[in-house]
C-alpha cells in the first residue's frame, strides 16, 4: 500500500522526493528498507525512523522498488512531476508468496561490496550470452574462447573461483574448463548482481573472487495473466534470438501463480573486419516453467529448467601441434579458414544440455522466524568433437549430477539486528564416456554448518558469518581394467566480516574481510591430456592442497541523489598455494608431434586493484557517467606477474533523454571503451605472441517505446564496434588465430502484455 | 573441532546413500584411446625383399614418449613402392585404422618431406576428387647419406586443394624418422 502527498513547487531537476516506510501489520518503522529508483539506479536504505528522501530528481515516469530484509517488496510505477512525499506500508512476508529476489538479498550480507546491473543495460543486452552482459559491471572482465564462449572474470579470477547462483541454486557444470561457457539463459532473469570478493558464504566457501546472482523476477501475486515477447537479430553473425513468457495466478485458485519461458537462439559464422571465421555457429534452445504455491505460513515454488546449446569452434584455431600453431601464428590471417558465412555447425565442436530441478519452500514459525528449505537436482552432459573423424563419438563426454539441500533458519528482523544459520550438503557424481580420457570419474560430497549475524548500532551496520565445510572426493580409475580408487578429505573454516558507517546522509564508507577456500578440483589434480584449442598438454598433480584466500575490501560511495553518484573500491585478495597452470619441461613428444607441457602447480598469489565509477545527470536530458578498473596480480613466490589477468580498462559514455510525441522515455547513448595492452605479464612463462595492443571501442544505442493504442513495445537498435575497428583481446584464447568481430548492427524489441 | 567433524561426517554418510550411482565405480579404461599410435611404412621394389618400419606409441599421447621409431635403410637409385599403415594397438592388439582414413580420403593427404638426403616422392593413389593421398606412393633416392623423413598426415576436411602444401590443414600425424641410404 502507498500513501502519497504532493505539494505544488515544480522545478524541474529539483524535485524532492522523501517518505518514510513501515511495517503494515504494526505501523512499526522500518530501517534498513531499501527504496530504490529502478530507472536511476539510486538506492537509499532508511534510517531507524523509516526516513528515505532523495533530492535534485528530475519530472519523468520511474518505477520506486522497496525491498526489506522481512517483508515483501512493493514495486509502484509512478509519475513524478513536483515535490513529493510517499509513505509505503510493506505487508508482511507470510501472508505472500516471497519474491526470489528478496529471498537471494537475505542470503548475502548487507556489508557486501555489490553491483547489480540496471535496467537499461539489461534492456541493451537482451539476447547476448551471460558473459558478455556481465561484463557491463564495473571489475568484471570475460575470459573468451573465440567469439561464442564467454566466461566471467571478477577482480582477474574465473571459473570454480566464481559462484554463479542460477535461481537460488549454485550451478554445477563443467566450470572447470576455460572453454566451458555456464550454462544459463539470461532471459530467465530480470536482475544480475555481483558480489565482488568472497561474501555468499550459505551458497559455498570456495567463491574466493565473488558470486553473481542470477534472479528472476518474483511470479505474480495478483490474479491475472502477463505475457512477454522478446526478439533481437545481430547482423555480424546473422543471429536471431526469441524469447517468450507467460505468467498467471489463476482467479480460482489465488494461492497458485506459475510461470512458463522459453528461448531459442541461433546464429552463424562471425565476421571480422577482413574475413569471415568459419564454425563459429551456435544454436540454443533452453525453456523452463515454475508454479509456486502460497497458503498462510507456508509457501513453496517448484522450478525446471533446460539448456541446451550446440556451439562450433572455429576452424582455424583448432591446431594439431606446435607446428600448426607456429604456421598459425605467423599468418595475420588464419590459412585454415573458409572464408563465408553459414549456420552449420560442424566438427570441432560442442554440445552442452544441462537440466536443473528444485524445490524450495518455506516456513514461518509462529513467533515469525522462518525456515528455508531449498533442494535442487542437476544433470549436466557436455560432449565435445574434435575435428578427428576416426570415431563418431565425441572425444569429451563428461556427465555430471550434482544434489543440494540446503535448510536453513532465519529469525524475524529486529532494530537490533537479525541471525540465521543453516547446513547444506552436496553429493555430485561425474563419469566420463568419451573416446579419451581427460579427468577421471568422481564422486564429491560436501557438507556444511554456516551462521550469520548482522547489528545496527548508531551510524554502523555490522555483520558477519561463519562456516564450516566437509569435503571427500573418491576418484574411480580403470587402467587395462584395473580398478581402483583413492579419496581425499578437506576440512575448513571460512568467515566474512564487514561493517558500514554513515560520514554523511550521503556517504557511506563500506568495509568487508573474508577469509575463504577452495579444495582442489578434479581437474587441478588428475587431468592428463590434450588440450586441442591451446596445442598443450596438461597434467594434475594429485598431491595440490586447498586454495585459501584472505580478501580485503574498502568501498567508498557517494550519492547526491540523482544529480551524482561516485563509487571508488579498493581490494587486496591474498591467496595462498594458488593453483595455476604453468608450463613445464619437457615438452610431450606424441606421433601427432610435439606439445608443450603445462603442469598445475601451487605458489601464492596477491591480487589488488580499484574499481572507480560515477555518474553525473548534467540536466534533464543528458547525463554521462565515466568507470575505470585496474588490477595488479602477482605471483609472491617468483616475484612476477601472473598469467591471463584482464588489463586495465577506461569507458564513458553519454546518453540523451527525450520524448517526443511518438517516441516515449526514448535514449541515444554514445559509449567509448578503451582496453590498455596488458603489460603485466610474467617474465618467466614464455608466450607466442606478445600480448595484443590497446584498442578502442565505440558503441552507440538508441532505445525507446513506441506507443500503439494501449500497447506499449520497447525497440532497439544498437551499433556494436561502430568504427569496425580491427582488434586483438588478450583476453581471448584465440587471440593467436584471428581478430575480434567486427561491426554488428543489433535491432532488438520487447512487448510486454 | 573432531566431534563436529564427526557428526558432520555421519550426516554426510548418511545423505551420501541417497544420491549414489553405480556407474561411478566402473569407469572406462583410460587407456582405450581411438586414437592413432602405430604407423608402418612398407616398402617393396620389384624383384626385392619387403621391408617393413614401425613406429609405436604404446601408451599414447602424453606419458611416455613413442616406444618404437624405427630407422629407415634403403638403397640409392632404387624404385620404391611405399605404403602406410595406420593403427590403434592396446594390449598387443592392432586396429587397421587405414581403410578409414582411406575412405576419408577427401579430408586427409599424407606428406614426406625428407631432410640432408634427397628423395623424389609420388603419391600413387587419388581421392574421390582426384587428389592425392599418400597412403600409397613411388620413392627413390638419389644418393648415399643419412638424414630423416618427416612424416605428416595433415587434416583438412574442406580444405583440400589438388597441390596443398604441407601446411594446409592440422596435423593428426607428425614425426620424423631417421633414414639411412646405403
Amino acid at each position: 500500500m502507498v500513501l502519497s502527498t504532493s505539494f505544488a513547487q515544480p522545478q524541474k531537476c529539483k524535485i524532492f522526493l522523501s517518505g518514510v516506510v513501515v511495517d503494515a501489520s504494526n505501523n512499526a518503522p522500518l530501517d534498513r528498507a531499501v527504496v530504490e529508483i529502478r530507472e536511476l539506479g539510486l538506492k537509499f536504505i532508511t534510517d531507524l525512523e523509516g526516513h528515505y528522501h532523495f533530492y535534485n530528481l528530475c519530472a519523468g515516469n520511474y518505477t520506486l522498488v522497496v525491498n526489506h530484509i522481512s517483508c515483501d517488496s512493493i514495486s509502484l510505477k509512478t509519475q513524478i512531476q513536483r515535490n513529493i512525499i510517499k509513505n509505503f506500508r510493506l505487508p508482511h512476508s507470510f501472508n505472500e508468496l516471497e519474491t526470489v529476489s528478496v529471498s537471494a538479498k537475505k542470503d548475502i550480507l548487507l556489508n557486501t561490496i555489490k553491483e547489480e546491473l540496471s535496467n537499461k543495460i539489461i534492456d541493451a543486452t537482451r539476447g547476448q550470452s551471460l558473459g558478455e552482459i556481465l561484463k557491463n559491471v564495473n571489475g568484471v572482465a570475460v575470459l573468451q574462447t573465440g567469439s561464442t564462449i564467454f566466461k566471467p572474470v571478477i577482480h582477474g579470477l574465473h571459473s570454480q573461483r566464481i559462484l554463479l547462483v542460477n535461481n537460488g541454486v549454485r550451478l554445477e557444470s563443467q566450470q572447470w574448463g576455460t572453454d566451458h561457457a555456464p550454462e544459463i539463459d539470461p532471459f530467465i532473469a530480470d536482475k544480475f548482481t555481483v558480489l565482488k570478493g568472497a561474501g555468499a558464504l550459505r551458497y559455498g566457501s570456495d567463491a574466493i573472487a565473488g558470486a553473481v546472482l542470477i534472479e528472476p523476477k518474483p511470479l505474480p501475486k495478483q490474479t491475472g495473466k502477463n505475457a512477454e515477447f522478446n526478439s533481437t537479430y545481430f547482423s555480424n553473425n546473422r543471429q536471431y534470438v526469441f524469447n517468450g513468457m507467460y505468467e498467471a495466478s489463476p482467479l480460482n485458485l489465488p494461492e497458485l501463480s506459475y510461470r512458463v519461458q522459453a528461448t531459442y537462439k541461433k546464429g552463424g559464422n562471425a565476421r571480422t573486419p577482413d574475413y569471415w571465421l568459419y564454425n563459429t555457429g551456435l544454436e540454443e534452445f533452453n525453456y523452463s516453467a515454475t508454479v509456486g504455491l502460497r497458503k498462510n505460513r507456508f509457501n513453496t515454488e517448484l522450478f525446471f529448467s533446460s539448456f541446451q546449446t550446440s556451439l562450433g569452434i572455429f576452424m582455424g584455431a583448432h591446431i594439431g601441434n606446435l607446428t600448426d600453431l607456429q604456421n598459425a601464428i605467423q599468418s595475420s590471417k588464419p590459412t585454415q579458414n573458409i572464408d563465408q558465412f553459414s549456420y552449420d555447425i560442424v566438427r570441432p565442436r560442442q554440445s552442452v544440455q544441462h537440466y536443473t530441478a528444485k524445490s524450495k519452500s518455506q516456513y514461518w514459525l509462529p513467533n515469525d522466524h522462518k525456515l528455508n528449505l531449498i533442494v535442487s537436482y542437476q544433470s549436466n552432459s557436455r560432449k565435445e568433437y574434435d575435428r578427428a573423424l576416426l570415431s563418431p563419438r565425441p572425444e569429451l563426454d563428461l556427465n555430471i549430477t550434482t544434489t543440494l539441500v540446503d535448510l536453513n533458519y532465519e529469525s524475524v528482523n529486529t532494530k537490533r539486528g537479525q541471525y540465521s544459520f543453516g547446513i547444506n550438503a552436496m553429493i555430485q557424481e561425474n563419469v566420463w564416456t568419451g573416446s579419451r580420457f581427460f579427468i577421471p570419474n568422481f564422486r564429491a560430497q560436501n557438507i556444511a554448518l554456516y551462521a550469520t549475524q548482522a547489528l545496527s548500532i548508531h551510524n554502523w551496520v555490522l555483520d558477519g558469518g561463519v562456516r564450516y565445510d566437509f569435503r571427500t572426493q573418491t576418484i574411480f580409475r580403470n587402467n587395462n581394467d584395473a580398478f581402483s580408487s583413492s579419496k581425499r578429505t578437506f576440512g575448513n573454516p571460512s568467515g566474512t566480516v564487514g561493517a558500514t558507517y554513515k560520514i554523511t546522509p550521503n556517504l557511506r564508507w563500506l568495509i568487508n574481510s573474508a577469509f575463504a577456500w577452495r579444495a582442489p578440483q578434479v581437474n587441478e589434480l588428475y587431468i592428463n591430456g590434450l588440450h586441442h584449442g591451446t596445442a598443450s598438454f596438461e597434467i594434475g598433480d594429485p598431491n595440490l592442497k586447498s586454495e585459501k584466500a584472505l580478501n580485503f575490501s574498502s568501498q567508498l560511495k557517494y550519492q547526491l541523489d540523482s544529480s551524482w553518484q561516485v563509487d571508488l573500491t579498493l581490494y587486496n585478495n591474498i591467496i595462498n598455494d594458488f593453483i595455476n597452470m604453468n608450463p613445464s619441461t619437457p615438452a610431450t613428444l606424441t606421433l601427432r608431434g610435439a606439445y608443450p607441457t603445462f603442469k598445475f602447480i601451487q605458489t601464492n598469489a596477491i591480487l589488488r586493484g580499484l574499481d572507480f565509477s560515477m555518474q553525473k545527470n548534467i540536466n534533464a536530458h543528458f547525463s554521462t557517467g565515466a568507470k575505470t578498473a585496474f588490477l595488479w596480480a602477482t605471483d609472491r613466490k617468483t616475484n612476477d606477474w601472473l598469467i591471463q589477468m584482464p588489463s586495465n580498462r577506461v569507458e564513458g559514455n553519454i546518453r540523451y533523454t527525450f520524448n517526443t510525441a511518438l517516441l516515449k522515455e526514448a535514449s541515444i547513448d554514445l559509449h567509448l571503451l578503451h582496453i590498455m595492452q596488458q603489460t603485466r605479464i610474467p617474465q618467466n612463462i614464455p608466450d607466442y605472441l606478445p600480448s595484443p595492443a590497446a584498442y578502442n571501442l565505440v558503441n552507440l544505442d538508441f532505445n525507446t517505446d513506441l506507443i500503439f493504442g494501449k500497447q506499449k513495445v520497447n525497440v532497439g537498435l544498437s551499433v556494436i564496434n561502430l568504427l569496425n575497428e580491427r582488434y586483438r583481446d588478450y583476453m581471448n584464447r584465440f587471440r593467436y588465430f584471428n581478430d575480434e568481430p567486427g561491426r554488428s548492427i543489433n535491432l532488438r524489441c520487447n512487448i510486454k502484455i | 573441532m573432531k566431534q563436529v567433524k564427526r557428526i558432520l561426517f555421519g550426516m554426510l554418510f548418511v545423505f551420501s546413500l541417497a544420491g549414489c550411482s553405480k556407474a561411478v565405480d566402473k569407469p572406462n579404461d583410460e587407456n582405450e584411446h581411438e586414437s592413432i599410435n602405430g604407423i608402418e611404412l612398407i616398402f617393396s621394389e620389384s624383384g626385392g625383399p619387403t621391408k617393413s618400419f614401425m613406429l609405436e606409441d604404446a601408451d599414447g599421447d602424453g606419458g611416455n614418449p613413442p616406444s618404437r621409431i624405427d630407422t629407415i635403410f634403403a638403397q640409392p637409385n632404387k624404385q620404391y613402392s611405399v605404403v602406410v599403415k595406420i593403427f590403434n594397438i592396446k594390449n598387443g592388439v592392432s586396429k587397421d585404422l587405414t581403410a578409414t582414413i582411406q575412405s576419408q580420403g577427401v579430408s586427409h593427404e599424407f606428406y614426406f618431406i625428407p631432410t640432408k638426403i634427397t628423395a623424389v616422392i609420388q603419391k600413387t593413389d587419388r581421392d574421390k576428387n582426384g587428389y592425392p593421398i599418400g597412403i600409397q606412393s613411388n620413392w627413390q633416392f638419389s644418393a648415399m647419406g643419412s638424414g630423416s623423413i618427416l612424416l605428416k598426415l595433415m587434416h583438412k576436411t574442406a580444405l583440400k586443394g589438388p597441390n596443398d602444401g604441407p601446411n594446409v590443414g592440422h596435423s593428426d600425424i607428425q614425426i620424423s624418422l631417421p633414414t639411412i641410404i646405403k
